[in-house]
């Protein structure tokens, strides 16, 4: 089968600290897949080293059959990455940004027109997008950069913490956009979250992750029963405490 | 390239910096004005003398009408108040102090007589430092001992007035030629100090401009977004030098183009009203000898000079991006540029006070920092030291491809995010 994204026994070290311990997994084209742990579980270090910034130090991952190791080049052109927290360059507006990213995906004049309009759309800022960025409340600049990300129509979208710090409505919107991408464009989406109800009610399938590794891997209720629980909170307490 | 160098520059070249220029520019014009009309007041006022008579005799006012013949202002008072009341109702810098018996003691007694020479000190800076010594006591001295020898020498010793006199001469380059050294320093100056300054400018802006741009893009974390999109890093590195480079330039023509106004100004200080474009044609036109002694420096020369500006500046900018790339955060960006300042000060300090060719086995730790080769190059040129010349270039060249490599390096590793050497890979 061809995957969007099939990881391949990767580990990473910092210096003495295992960060990441010979993880494999898979994603589908148009799937959304959730890594759920707690702060040093490694979720950010894969999502990096996926999106071509760390290098594995044994190990690789094919996207959409390139190798990160080998090919990272052309890794980037079917990749897009969305760090936790990630800003934009605030003297721009937010149409101009949009401009800019697309012409780093797109050197055609149409095609980055294109690109454009679909940002616009997908943020939904209306006639915000021709403020500058510094204007923009948190929630307005998390849109920004989720259309961004997503507006390339990347094979591989890598979304770390892709609603870390919004409220319920703007998360809400997030989340709405990632489905509505993977169904609409077929991209596979590699998302990472503290929190286990982006994870339920996003992503089709999910790992819960402890030190580097992968503790379980399934759908939501797959999970759920694996752990015999009622809420994907109550499986990760029990997967994380029985480790 | 062109989408990457519009946002760089688009971030630099903001309202604020524009407006910032700006307001360096009017300061810098305000600052030569007020220093170019300091110094003409300064060399008015060397035209007065002020003279304390207490003697009042017919040999003082002999003085006072030879000073007078030589053009010089007399302002003269026989006031027995103190010095500082004097000078105060006065509103006197200096004076001599004619005192009361001098001219009996010299006329009759033929004796040897001191007079008083009477100083205010109104600051420590370095331009009072150059007037500490009373000019009017000067001035009153030398015509006293001419009026002195007048009397007493007799034609056939007229010569004893003036006995001795020297005639200037420079050498170098194996050459000699009737000149003032001083004279030749002073026009040569303009130049070889004009340069290192500009390039010192150009080193300070464009590295502190590189590593804060980096650093702030690693704290938005837009560079992670930058290097995981489809645009070879050595096209990310070179937008963002390249905007630095254009940024630096412009700070590098307004406030070296303001320090060259000033420094014309003071070459041609005696003219009332400054004319920069004389004053060009006064220091294009140098003196023969110059031309004599071989300190030209030739046209294939000042390419060779540009050059190893734009190998200093490429330096600079490359170091820059690696030191950006090592810090953690905004906040390190702060102290990640002292090895560069350290790197330009040294060279540039000591290439404006001393002669670096000249100065034993310290040189060659200096020869070591890449930017010392620039600093010295118009005196490399000058005194025909073709050999360091291109060998600083060739150096220079070396350490910007070195430089270059490792920075590549830098922004494909991990080092970037992780601040640690990356570990080998396992087979």
């Amino acid at each position: 089968m061809n995957y969007a994204l099939d990881v391949q026994h990767i580990t990473k070290s910092y210096g003495k600290k295992q960060a990441v311990r010979d993880v494999s997994f898979q994603i589908q084209e148009g799937e959304i897949f959730g890594l759920m742990g707690m702060n040093g579980a490694g979720k950010t270090t894969i999502l990096r080293m996926l999106a071509t910034l760390l290098r594995p130090d044994s190990g690789d991952a094919l996207i959409a059959g390139n190798s990160i190791v080998k090919n990272p080049e052309k890794v980037r052109a079917d990749i897009s990455y969305l760090p936790d927290e990630a800003g934009a360059y605030k003297t721009m507006t937010g149409k101009n940004y949009l401009k800019f990213i697309a012409g780093l995906y797109f050197k055609e004049e149409k095609e980055i027109k294109l690109c454009v309009a679909l940002g616009q759309e997908i943020c939904g800022l209306g006639e915000a997008l021709e403020q500058k960025i510094n204007t923009y409340s948190r929630g307005m600049t998390r849109k920004l950069v989720l259309a961004r990300t997503v507006m390339t129509k990347p094979k591989l979208a890598i979304l770390d913490e892709p609603t870390s710090g919004l409220d319920v409505l703007n998360s809400l919107d997030i989340r709405k956009t990632i489905r509505r991408c993977a169904e609409e464009y077929g991209t596979a989406f590699l998302l990472s979250s503290h929190h286990m109800q982006e994870v339920s009610s996003t992503a089709h399938r999910g790992a819960i992750m402890k030190d580097g590794q992968f503790l379980a891997e399934g759908t939501p209720e797959e999970l759920l029963q694996q752990y015999q629980a009622e809420t994907l909170e109550e499986a990760f307490e029990k997967a994380v405490k029985s480790a | 390239m062109k989408n990457l160098l519009r946002k760089e520059l688009s971030e630099l070249l903001n309202k604020q910096m524009l407006l910032g220029l700006l307001v360096s520019f009017i300061l810098i014009v305000m600052l030569g004005t007020v220093m170019t009309s300091t110094m003409t007041g300064t060399l008015e006022t060397s035209g007065e003398v002020h003279i304390i008579d207490l003697d009042q005799t017919d040999f003082t006012k002999q003085l006072i009408a030879k000073l007078q013949e030589q053009e010089y202002t007399v302002k003269a008072v026989s006031d027995t108040q103190p010095y500082e009341i004097i000078l105060s109702q006065q509103n006197w810098d200096d004076a001599a102090v004619l005192p009361a018996g001098m001219t009996d003691l010299l006329l009759n007694q033929h004796k040897a007589c001191e007079i008083n020479s009477v100083t205010a000190l109104k600051s420590t800076s370095t331009m009072s430092l150059a007037f500490a010594e009373s000019s009017s006591a000067e001035a009153v001295i030398t015509t006293m001992n001419s009026l002195l020898s007048e009397t007493y020498l007799k034609d056939d010793l007229a010569f004893l007035e003036k006995p001795v006199s020297a005639v200037s001469y420079t050498v170098a380059n194996n050459k000699s030629v009737q000149a003032n050294s001083a004279a030749l320093i002073s026009s040569l100056a303009v130049f070889d100090q004009f340069m290192p300054l500009v390039l010192f400018l150009l080193i300070v802006l464009t590295s502190q401009t590189i590593i804060t741009a980096v650093a702030a893009e690693k704290t938005d974390k837009t560079l992670e977004t930058l290097l995981a999109s489809p645009v070879p890093r050595s096209v990310i590195i070179g937008a963002k030098m390249l905007a630095a480079l254009i940024t630096a330039l412009i700070y590098a023509l307004v406030y070296g183009g303001g320090f060259l106004v000033a420094m014309l100004a003071n070459v041609n200080k005696t003219s009332e009203n400054i004319d920069i474009g004389e004053a060009f044609t006064s220091l294009i036109n140098t003196q023969d000898a110059i031309k004599t002694l071989g300190l030209q420096i030739p046209f294939s020369g000042w390419i060779g000079v540009i050059l190893q500006l734009l190998l200093t500046i490429g330096i600079a900018l490359t170091a820059s991006m690696i030191l950006g790339g090592l810090v953690e955060d905004a906040k390190g960006s702060q102290t990640a540029s002292i090895p560069i300042l350290v790197c330009t000060m040294f060279p540039y300090i000591l290439s404006m006070v001393s002669d670096i060719r000249g100065m034993g086995a310290v040189r060659y730790l200096l020869y070591c920092i890449p930017f010392t080769h620039t600093f010295i190059a118009t005196s490399c040129l000058r005194f025909h030291d073709t050999g360091l010349f291109l060998g600083g270039m060739a150096y220079q060249i070396l350490f910007l491809a070195g430089m270059a490599f490792f920075a590549l390096k830098l922004y494909q590793s991990d080092i970037l995010f992780t601040h640690r050497f990356a570990n080998k890979r396992e087979k």
